[in-house]
């Protein structure tokens, strides 16, 4: 008896509660909703904004749809210069960045000893530096020590000290799952260092080569705030835009914006089928 | 060191470590040790350098006058020479009746206005070598500021007044950047955990695919792209004013639009807005590897849900909870992007904008780096202090 109504009683009380948990997950999609509203509903101004023949970037004064602004970009010499310039500095900054990721990575695996923390500790630091910071120290070592002004080549700099952690935290994550059996078998068999660096270690590391490629570009073109500070009287892409939009608004800006928009949307969603496909 | 050397022999070693020398000595430390050792070094500016400075201006501005004189009569002589072509020329202030003196071009414009040919090829010779021998004095001037403002002219001592100097107004702007990057902080938090949690705690794979879709791609796209879409929302004929004047809160034609940009608390917002991403993906990951078995035994222990979230799930999200404010932290305090663009570079009303007027208005760059130096010892000891609350060390942090 006793034993029937216990049970009874344990059947209702999660009963109940589930309906409680059921109002509150509602409430949470609810509000998870109103997130990516608030998310997507500026962006999606900007991107119909680019399309109004205003010459003010606007939504809520419609002249018409036009494609003048997007036409307009090519002919914009500092544009179109400014993403050379970014180009360049992203190439510079992942042959950079690579190397020392991968040298990193390695010495902080297999060193055992006490200065590894100090040593992680540095390295590590620029990713939790302000970008003003790191932009300014640059400029300044560079300046005061080889008489290089602020240029495309600090701005190259700049954004290495900080993205070559990156590269080196996503090399240092991948190497912690390797097999080191593999290295010592390949040594016991008579391979050279230099072999099995080139042969075992590197091909294991190769697909987070390229996904650290991927994003030290990614990263390297979007940079504002370090890039600001150590570009100098030169220009990116991204510095371009800010000092548009810090001089007067353009539907220009918000054309360029509907391309970064448009490029990011379509790698993401590529990703994401991707490594779908794969898991 | 001696398992390296050991598997990847002597050779790749040395490689390894000069890489690593490298990076941490050209692009941390030194560059650090210099910008500190600048910081407290004081350049007493009222000077040599100064008064060269003044000089330069001063011959410029004679320079300017004298091309200007030059050029007027240069338009002269054209306009005499082709006197018959009957459309008058613009540019030639002695044709069309009553001679209109060239406004704003002072007394040597007015003496250029009469003038005979040969005078006028006299006195545009006197011009050429007054601008010759002024174009020599500018560039021995600049030689001398150049070598002046360097090491060599200016008086510098090692002291505290770089930092001592700033104004009450900077101190201001100081805590304050350091106050609203707090709040903006603890505000992204309260914003994004629970979209975290729903991410991590979701069993349809459906939906988590797409709600991370939906998180990455504003993430990825450009901060200052983001940060303009809310320029146009907050601007006087923005959004936002057009949707108070549709529900009759104000009337946008009468002019009684409120200008909410280059308003400390529109650059607030807009940070809140563009840094909020940095807090859920940390947040996410750790919220990910808690086992939801303990979820379901709190629940099923009668824990409310405000319980589950205080004492299972924030406790196991700590790391992650520590490194998005860390982020959050650093991104808004040091934001150059959010108060330039929302601020149109009108209001120096965050600090980073002091410490770029310091660098490139002011051309001072030892109080610039005061300036940098002092937010960088903000954010260390934020990052301390957050590593003390939430009991995580370096190695939990950057991940």
């Amino acid at each position: 008896m006793t034993v029937s109504v216990s049970a009874a009683g344990q059947a209702a009380a999660p009963a109940h509660r589930r309906r409680r948990v059921e109002w509150g997950d509602a409430v949470l999609n609810l509000y998870v909703v109103v997130f990516f509203a608030y998310m997507f509903l500026p962006l999606l101004f900007m991107v119909a904004a680019a399309f109004n023949q205003s010459p003010m970037p606007s939504v809520t004064d419609w002249q018409g749809f036009t494609l003048k602004w997007f036409e307009e970009l090519p002919g914009d010499t500092r544009f179109v210069q400014g993403l050379m310039h970014s180009l360049l500095i992203a190439g510079g900054v992942i042959v950079l960045s690579i190397p020392l990721g991968v040298a990193g990575a390695m010495i902080l695996t297999r060193m055992q000893s006490r200065a590894n923390t100090l040593l992680y500790t540095v390295l590590v630091s620029p990713v939790l530096m302000p970008g003003v910071v790191l932009g300014v120290t640059t400029m300044i070592f560079w300046r005061d020590f080889f008489s290089v002004q602020a240029g495309l080549f600090t701005a190259a700099i700049a954004q290495t000290s900080f993205i070559a952690s990156y590269c080196m935290l996503m090399l240092m994550a991948r190497l912690q799952r390797q097999d080191r059996t593999l290295e010592e078998a390949a040594l016991d068999l008579g391979a050279s260092p230099l072999f099995l660096f080139r042969r075992v270690t590197l091909p294991f590391l190769m697909p987070t080569i390229l996904t650290a490629c991927v994003i030290s570009f990614l990263q390297s073109i979007e940079n504002y705030n370090t890039t600001f500070f150590a570009i100098g009287s030169s220009w990116t892409l991204v510095t371009e835009i800010g000092s548009r939009m810090r001089f007067g608004l353009s539907p220009m800006i918000n054309a360029i914006g509907v391309i970064f928009v448009a490029i990011t949307i379509i790698v993401a969603v590529t990703h994401t089928l991707l490594t779908r496909r794969k898991g | 060191m001696h398992a390296l050397i050991k598997t990847y022999g002597r050779g790749l070693t040395v490689l390894f470590v000069a890489l690593v020398a490298a990076w941490v000595l050209l692009m941390i430390l030194v560059p650090g040790v210099r910008t500190i050792q600048r910081a407290f070094i004081y350049e007493d500016r009222a000077g040599e350098t100064a008064m060269i400075a003044i000089e330069i201006d001063r011959a410029y501005t004679e320079k300017f006058q004298l091309d200007q004189e030059a050029a007027d009569l240069h338009a002269q002589a054209e306009a005499e020479s082709a006197p018959s072509s009957g459309v008058p020329s613009f540019g030639a202030p002695s044709m069309g009746g009553p001679t209109i003196g060239v406004p704003g071009a002072g007394p040597s414009g007015g003496a250029a206005a009469r003038l005979s040919p040969a005078d006028r090829d006299a006195r545009l010779a006197e011009i050429a070598a007054k601008v010759a021998t002024l174009e020599g004095r500018i560039a021995d001037l600049e030689a001398r500021e150049d070598t002046s403002s360097g090491e060599a002219g200016m008086k510098e001592r090692y002291s505290f007044e770089n930092f001592t100097t700033m104004s009450m107004v900077h101190v201001r702007i100081f805590v304050l950047t350091l106050f609203y990057a707090l709040c903006v902080t603890v505000l992204s938090f309260l914003i994004c955990y629970p979209v975290a949690f729903v991410a991590a705690t979701t069993r349809s794979k459906g939906k988590l695919t797409v709600m991370l879709l939906l998180l990455v791609i504003p993430y990825a796209i450009n901060e200052l792209l983001r940060i303009f879409s809310w320029v146009m929302i907050l601007e006087k004929n923005g959004i936002l004013n057009s949707l108070f004047d549709a529900l009759g809160f104000i009337d946008l034609e009468a002019g009684e639009g409120i200008r909410f940009v280059a308003s400390n608390g529109a650059v607030f917002l807009v940070m809140v807005y563009a840094y909020v991403l940095f807090m859920v993906f940390p947040i996410y990951n750790t919220i990910d590897t808690l086992d939801p078995n303990q979820l379901e035994a709190a629940r099923d222990l009668g824990a409310s849900s405000w319980r589950i979230h205080t004492r299972v799930v924030i406790p196991h999200a700590k790391p992650g909870i520590a490194v998005g404010a860390i982020m959050t932290f650093m991104l808004s305090a040091g934001s150059i992007a959010a108060p330039e663009i929302v601020g149109r570079g009108l209001h120096p009303d965050w600090f980073s904008q002091l410490i770029y007027r310091r660098f490139f208005e002011a051309d001072s760059w030892n109080q610039g780096s005061a300036y940098s130096l002092a937010l960088l010892v903000a954010c260390v000891i934020f990052i301390f202090a957050t590593m003390r609350i939430f009991k995580v060390g370096i190695r939990d942090i950057a991940k």
